[in-house]
């Protein structure tokens, strides 16, 4: 057990009968001391009726409601979470989507009240919010719905149309009669016209589309041998004579609608589980009224030049000035600054930040719109008008496709129309089902969905379509350094014993005495060997405890110093944040913690300038970190202090010099420059602002998947590239003999299925990429 | 060739009642999750309903089978 909170879990686990989930479990869950502190107070917040209204239905005496549920890791969480809730008495039913994170919850609200659910939730370790989804997700969700439909149809409806126009085709018509003959043909007309109108309409409406905007497009191409072949199926089902294509039709259909269904279901898994919390800001904050005492109100609730009293370890919720109390304020994710920043009374405080140390009397100054945190949404507005688009190979390919067999047909039309004028329609009918680009249009959705899948397991998640293609086309790469090519967080970089103590006495020690601390600074120790007793904070200063009998304190070196009445020694470095440890006779240690560069940074950048990228550092950060860190990385431009507009202005010099930039980023500050750069990477552990406006998360937050990452899309390019070239090649083939007039449907359908097939394996051959994964020496 | 007269309208309505029975399937929302039900038969082992099926299957309501995992 790593702490006290995982036995907790653990305790809860066994105890409700649940250990299964152990053995089923496919990745460890995340820590609950990860999760944000359980506010039981804001949970009681879930029971009044006015906040419930926005969320919960009632019907009989069961509520429902959907919670998204933070911290599921793999299915057995699912199981544990549904086990776990069905055994409390009141709980109708409780339905966890795994895809989605959302659990659907029927509960007996006079028996129990939903605070207690979520608490229960928290107590075996996930965090549950009330879910509202907004219409934006609610769309998605009916165009899956739809897509998936329209794929079903086609199916189903291709195979019965199959048979029917399979046996008036000669190759397998034995002896029927033309009164068989005629129905055959109207029942597959009967049969295709579903097809054409319900599944295909969406190709139709995207011709129209770029005909009107004069582009020529995969859609038009595709609507063009659609239409092209039921128009003319029609006529042959009526004059009794000519070919019947429709099952060609059907067969296309099908290809197309699942080629694209698969490819949306890709991406929809990624979108789902980034695009859920956009909230930056606490749901709820502690009001001080006349009398001092402080009450927990909605966010929504607070008005301009209230007080707010903000506990350590919260985030604050408006804009204001400290009228008491002292503490200091982490604002990475603003400002990218990483170490937190003392402030005092008559200080100015941001929404969005976090308090580290102590408790802080806040009047407010700003809400909502007016916060310098929304001055940043509104800047990602902007930003993401801005955003340049990545031609698509498939579309320019797709151009030039089209204008060929378009001019060839309009070409031997005229040639069979002063040969034969009775067969020249059939032959240009048989020369645009033929050369239909089935293949073709198949070549980069195919490969785009298995790379997907391949990446998902890397732990970089594609929330846009372009970024696998569009990663071939990049030759700047920006990155920042807080929590992205650093850790963003204070880890221990060393011990320098002052005494005769060994560096790890001293190390046991202090994280004995920080074992108790709240202070983010604290997790930094580890564990400790030895408990500490009368443990007091002075906030500000540092901590005060027995430990093992030894009275010892940590923290400023004067408070410190204080303590055995030695003079204050001088802090030996200049980086980092330097603590002392002493005890009532002299000080022991200094303990330097620092913000440490991933250890896989240097793979990354190797990568990036193999690929002959020209690389940034623009950092919010003014600390002398920056400077160090891009000596160590050998980044030649690397800017500090910069704030996000200044970001931006950087990213739009940088397009002005028709560059082709990637960003990779977390933090709010960043977010503006990653919604304007050509392709963007938030990191996993970054902000819910940063990952929505990215293009690609990196969940797993190891650098080293970008650099898989960066290899796959090379190999996915070559696949598309491959694909193209078959389809191509198949086309062009069977075009002279289509000219000709020897095509018959047999041979159109036979071509365009084994065609298909070979693009669609060539692509799956994108999905054995973890296996290459695990020995990087082995080319594939 | 006769019975093509009857088995092309049966087909046809087999495929219409099949259609009917796919819409439904979606919009009740059986395909909205792709992912859980596939891991959900690994923890069937404990499932109480379970169980009893399988004691019951055996012949046998208290043998040896039941505490293996």
């Amino acid at each position: 057990m790593c702490c006290p909170g995982c036995q907790a879990v653990a305790e809860a686990i066994v105890s409700g009968g649940l250990e299964s989930y152990y053995q089923h479990r496919s990745e460890t869950s995340i820590n609950p001391d990860a999760l944000p502190n359980a506010l039981s107070d804001e949970l009681t917040l879930y029971d009044r009726s006015d906040v419930q209204q926005a969320f919960v239905q009632h019907s009989g005496a069961l509520a429902s409601t959907c919670l998204l549920i933070e911290g599921i890791s793999c299915a057995a969480c699912g199981w544990l979470i549904e086990k776990h809730l069905g055994e409390l008495g009141g709980v109708g039913a409780a339905n966890l989507n795994l895809s989605n994170h959302r659990l659907y919850l029927s509960w007996d609200d006079s028996q129990l009240p939903l605070s207690q659910i979520i608490q229960t939730l928290r107590r075996i370790g996930y965090a549950a919010h009330p879910y509202q989804a907004d219409q934006a997700v609610e769309q998605l969700a009916q165009e899956n719905r739809r897509a998936l439909r329209q794929l079903g149809v086609a199916g189903m409806l291709w195979m019965q149309v199959m048979m029917a126009s399979m046996a008036t085709w000669p190759e397998f018509n034995l002896d029927l009669s033309s009164d068989l003959d005629r129905i055959l043909r109207w029942v597959s007309l009967f049969l295709t016209t579903p097809i054409v109108f319900y599944c295909c309409g969406d190709f139709f409406k995207g011709a129209l589309r770029d005909l009107r905007t004069r582009h020529l497009t995969m859609d038009v191409s595709v609507s063009l041998a659609i239409g092209g072949a039921y128009v003319a199926g029609i006529w042959s089902t009526v004059t009794q004579q000519g070919e019947l294509y429709f099952d060609a039709v059907g067969m296309f259909a099908l290809f197309l609608l699942a080629g694209r269904y698969l490819e949306r279901r890709a991406r929809e898994r990624t979108a789902a589980a980034t695009a859920q919390l956009v909230s930056l800001l606490p749901a709820s904050c502690l009001r001080l009224d006349k009398q001092g005492q402080s009450q927990r109100i909605l966010l929504s609730e607070l008005q301009l030049g209230e007080q707010i009293l903000v506990p350590p370890g919260a985030l604050l919720p408006a804009d204001g000035r400290i009228l008491s109390g002292q503490s200091s304020i982490d604002e990475s994710l603003l400002t990218g600054e990483y170490l937190p920043l003392p402030r005092q009374v008559g200080d100015q405080v941001t929404a969005g930040t976090l308090n580290v140390e102590g408790p802080l009397t806040v009047v407010v100054e700003a809400l909502g719109n007016d916060t310098r945190l929304s001055a940043i949404v509104r800047l990602l507005e902007r930003a993401q008008a801005e955003k340049p688009r990545l031609a698509q190979l498939a579309d320019q390919v797709a151009q030039w496709f089209l204008l060929i067999v378009l001019v060839t047909a309009a070409g031997v039309g005229l040639v069979w129309w002063q040969l034969d004028p009775d067969r020249a329609f059939w032959i240009v009918l048989a020369l645009l089902v033929a050369t239909c680009p089935c293949a073709l249009s198949l070549a980069t959705p195919t490969a785009l969905t298995a790379a997907t899948g391949s990446l998902h397991k890397l732990g970089l998640l594609l929330t846009r379509g372009h970024v696998l293609d569009g990663l071939n086309q990049i030759d700047t790469v920006i990155f920042d350094k807080t929590g992205t090519l650093s850790e963003g967080r204070l880890t221990l970089r060393e011990v320098q014993p002052l005494g005769e103590d060994s560096p790890e006495h001293c190390l046991g020690l202090a994280a004995a005495l920080e074992n108790r601390s709240e202070h983010p600074i604290a997790r930094a120790f580890g564990r400790a060997p030895w408990a500490a007793e009368q443990v007091t904070s002075q906030p500000g200063l540092g901590l005060e405890g027995v430990v093992n009998g030894q009275r010892l304190r940590i923290g400023q070196a004067a408070f410190v110093a204080a303590l055995s009445n030695t003079p204050t020694p001088a802090i030996p470095g200049n980086q980092g944040q330097w603590l002392l440890l002493g005890d009532e006779r002299a000080p022991l240690a200094w303990l330097v913690l620092d913000d440490r560069l991933r250890s896989d940074a240097p793979a990354l950048l190797e990568a990036c300038r193999e690929r002959g990228w020209q690389i940034l550092l623009l950092s919010g950060d003014s600390s002398p970190m920056v400077a160090q860190v891009a000596a160590e990385l050998g980044i030649s431009d690397a800017r500090s202090g910069l704030t996000p507009a200044d970001k931006l202005a950087a990213l739009q010099q940088l397009h002005n010099q028709g560059r082709r930039v990637l960003m990779l980023g977390d933090g709010v500050n960043d977010v503006p420059v990653l919604a304007a750069a050509d392709i963007s990477v938030a990191m996993g552990s970054a902000t819910d602002l940063a990952k929505t406006s990215a293009d690609a998360v990196l969940l797993s937050n190891r650098l080293d998947s970008l650099v898989q990452a960066l290899a796959l899309a090379r190999r996915t390019r070559r696949i598309i590239v491959e694909n193209l070239t078959w389809a191509c090649l198949y086309n062009g083939l069977i075009l002279p003999f289509a000219a000709l007039g020897w095509v018959t449907p047999i041979w159109a359908a036979l071509g365009m299925s084994l065609s298909s097939l070979l693009v669609v394996l060539n692509a799956l051959r994108l999905t054995r990429t973890p296996a290459v994964a695990h020995a990087p020496a082995q080319t594939a | 060739m006769p019975a093509l007269y009857v088995m092309i309208p049966i087909a046809i309505i087999i495929v219409a009642l099949a259609i009917w029975l796919f819409f439904w399937a979606v919009d009740s929302g059986q395909y909205d999750d792709m992912d859980g039900p596939a891991h959900s038969i690994l923890f069937d082992d404990e499932d109480p309903q379970h169980r009893a099926g399988v004691d019951q299957a055996a012949g046998k309501p208290h043998d040896q089978d039941a505490p293996r995992g």
